[in-house]
């Protein structure tokens, strides 16, 4: 009796592995068309919604207006992920996807892995610089090495100032502008903290990416903390020593800000909830803010001593190396479609990225949507005011280095000087490994 | 533990009902209060996240989650499970998960008895060492393994297929041990009376040692599936379409959103589609799990 249960289920689920081996060749096949380029495409997922279903819908426009060329999207996780797959298949031996969206900042390990192609001639046939100069130049910050350009611009953000314009009114404050730059901004932000403890002035979140809205008050104060080249970084000059000590001195000093570090995924519900009358976080973070805050929402710029700055982030589009000729034709043809205007219009409008270049932002629909949504400009508006972002060869550990001394500080661990110089010298041991 | 519950229930009236809530007093007075309230903190706190998704899940996605709101919210809904299955093709990724997960059990059960039959019952030249290198895989980490496994199911020809995301898992370390250690504690006797009965080898692993192992099987099936239905990396390298693909993929889209702040209801409700069929499944084999633990503890 038991002995023919087992039978039973042994049968069954051969029958099952059978039917799933067919079921997935029978699927391969079928999207083999010949004569036509069929490419790939990973994107990884960084902000909510459908974006596989946008990712469709532009592909299968693509298609349309390219007869010949098909693109295989792929969904490849977060963005370690993609960079996991990749490489993975680089070094099993395998075909890599056509064309991937990695972090910008990843340029220089994709370089060193020797995973990505230059796109130098098909923009020279593009219009060359006329063509490159169509973007926002912040966006291609992180895109040149050793003389080429890598990749360009597809899901972009900066970090920006969310303010409450109610309390701002309530406090005395003008509320159709935010603060202009640190000294201000720590006025406002006394002004805005009750003494109850129920509303802070400020949050700034020094998790998960710390070094990350560092750059913003290190650009503030007019300095950055990218070296030169991508073997050298900017850690522990006088003016992100300064910086360091504002970012601490928020709530050690002024005590406008909670102590400790602030979870990055906490601040948009704290900013919602009435918590924190003012946050620093992703531009892309603006329509989930707009859906679920109940009082006028401002929009500035994060500001360091000597006014506004920000880094970029945010992810690329690349062309892999290694693939065949007429994939690497058709490519380009994929990547200059995904980073056109009304592309990137119809991207940002539906995930709070902002556009590649300021024309997506002339298109009707675009303008359409800014009448509606007036805040969803001043992202773009403060592209003037960003610089590159942290990226250095082995990207990971150097950020964690800067990322690990910001911590340091923010817990009373450590003082600026004394946490950048030893980022400093730690960075500059790792690096020395690399020539340029 | 018989035993000592044979003579309470003695004492009270006959009666299926009465014998069943005696015994359950019976229980209640071997942990003392102290033991009681012991596992209750530590049974709550494993079940309030558990309850905080689920509150959340259906809590409004237009609302805020405050200190004071921080369960379901003023106007309970239903959307975030409407848009997690709008987000991604649950439907299919069931499915793929489920055949993944059944194929690679089937499997590591003949694998596991047939390797740990041998271990247990047939010396031959050299065991030990092979052995021990079985048992040295249980060190290596599998992220290590996933450049050569991608190599293999490149050259197979098996990319972005579902055998690709269950054949490196055929064969199971921790289970030929398990098996090897179970089969051991089987009387030589028994397999020597069933060769003089005239059994082959097959029949005598089928009808001798199996059995007494079943409840070590289903240990070890316990930890398989739930191994399987949660690994993300792997299947994600070796699989490109909606077809091969499982539903750890599929949460992906939800549990990545790193750009912006957390969007607990639409991530709890997708966490809940995904473990749902786990927790109910050992909800209703709860019994036989804990059973089956405890027989293969005794042994």
């Amino acid at each position: 009796m038991i002995a023919e249960q087992w039978r039973r289920l042994l049968a069954a689920s051969a029958t099952a592995v059978l039917a799933a081996t067919l079921s997935a060749c029978g699927g391969s096949a079928a999207t083999a068309a010949p004569s036509a380029v069929a490419l790939t495409f990973y994107y990884p997922v960084a902000v909510p919604g459908p974006i596989t279903q946008l990712i469709d819908g532009y592909i299968s426009k693509f298609e349309q207006q390219n007869p010949g060329i098909t693109v295989k999207p792929v969904l490849s996780g977060g963005y370690p992920d993609t960079l996991t797959k990749i490489e993975t298949t680089i070094k099993g031996g395998g075909t890599p996807p056509d064309v991937a969206v990695m972090l910008s900042t990843d340029l220089y390990s994709l370089v060193d892995s020797n995973a990505i192609q230059p796109l130098d001639s098909q923009i020279a046939a593009a219009g060359g610089n006329n063509y490159l100069n169509g973007f926002y130049p912040a966006f291609l910050a992180n895109s040149r090495y050793q003389g080429h350009v890598w990749s360009l611009p597809f899901q972009r953000s900066t970090p920006v100032l969310y303010y409450n314009r109610d309390m701002f009114q309530a406090a005395g404050l003008d509320p159709t502008k935010g603060p202009a730059n640190y000294q201000e901004m720590v006025a406002d932000a006394q002004k805005l903290t009750k003494p109850d403890g129920s509303t802070w002035g400020i949050e700034i979140s020094s998790d998960g990416i710390p070094y990350w809205l560092f750059q913003s008050f290190v650009i503030g104060n007019g300095a950055n903390v990218v070296g030169s080249a991508p073997n050298q970084v900017s850690f522990d000059t006088p003016q992100v020593v300064s910086a360091l000590q504002d970012f601490a001195d928020l709530s050690a000093k002024y005590h406008v800000m909670p102590s400790g570090i602030l979870q990055w995924a906490n601040m948009p519900n704290d900013f919602v909830a009435g918590k924190a009358a003012m946050i620093w976080h992703s531009s892309g973070s603006l329509a989930n803010i707009l859906k679920q805050a109940k009082f006028n929402v401002g929009v500035s710029y994060t500001v360091g001593e000597q006014g506004f700055g920000a880094p970029t982030g945010g992810g690329n589009l690349y062309m892999l190396k290694g693939i065949p000729a007429d994939h690497q034709a058709a490519a380009w043809k994929f990547i200059q479609f995904m980073s056109s205007n009304d592309i990137q219009a119809d991207w940002s409008m539906h995930t709070g990225y902002i556009a590649a270049s300021p024309a997506a932002y002339q298109t009707a629909a675009m303008k359409a949507y800014l009448a509606k949504t007036p805040q969803a400009s001043v992202a773009p508006d403060g592209i003037e005011y960003a610089k590159a972002e942290l990226a250095a060869h082995d990207n990971a550990q150097v950020q964690k280095f800067l990322g690990d001394a910001v911590q340091a500080v923010l817990t009373g661990k450590s003082d600026p000087s004394s946490a950048l110089r030893s980022a400093q010298q730690q960075a500059t041991q790792l690096l020395s490994a690399f020539k340029n | 533990m018989s035993s000592s519950l044979a003579s309470p229930s003695s004492s009270v009236p006959r009666g299926a009902a009465v014998g069943r809530l005696s015994l359950r007093l019976h229980r209640f007075r071997l942990l003392d209060a102290s033991g009681v309230l012991v596992l209750a903190i530590v049974a709550i706190g494993w079940a309030v996240p558990l309850i905080w998704a689920m509150a959340v899940s259906v809590h409004s996605p237009d609302e805020p989650i405050t200190a004071s709101n921080l369960w379901w919210g003023s106007k309970p809904t239903l959307s975030n499970y409407a848009q997690a299955f709008q987000i991604a093709p649950f439907a299919q990724y069931y499915v793929n998960t489920i055949l993944i997960v059944a194929g690679i059990l089937v499997v590591q059960l003949v694998t596991i008895s047939l390797a740990g039959y041998a271990f247990a019952r047939y010396p031959f030249r050299g065991q030990n060492l092979l052995f021990f290198l079985i048992l040295l895989q249980l060190m290596v980490p599998s992220s290590a393994l996933i450049v050569p496994n991608y190599s293999t199911i490149r050259q197979l020809h098996l990319f972005d297929t579902l055998v690709a995301v269950m054949l490196p898992y055929f064969g199971s370390a921790f289970g030929v041990f398990l098996m090897r250690q179970t089969f051991k504690t089987v009387p030589r006797d028994l397999d020597d009376a069933a060769r003089v009965d005239g059994a082959n080898w097959l029949q005598t692993l089928w009808h001798v040692y199996i059995p007494p192992a079943r409840p070590a099987m289903v240990a070890f099936a316990l930890s398989s599936i739930s191994f399987h239905w949660n690994d993300f990396l792997w299947p994600l390298v070796v699989t490109n379409s909606t077809n091969s693909r499982p539903l750890t993929v599929g949460l992906a889209v939800f549990t990545q959103l790193g750009e912006i702040g957390a969007q607990w209801p639409l991530v709890t409700a997708g966490t809940l589609i995904v473990v749902g069929p786990l927790l109910i499944l050992f909800l209703v084999f709860q019994r036989q799990f804990i059973e089956s633990f405890l027989h293969s503890g005794l042994k």
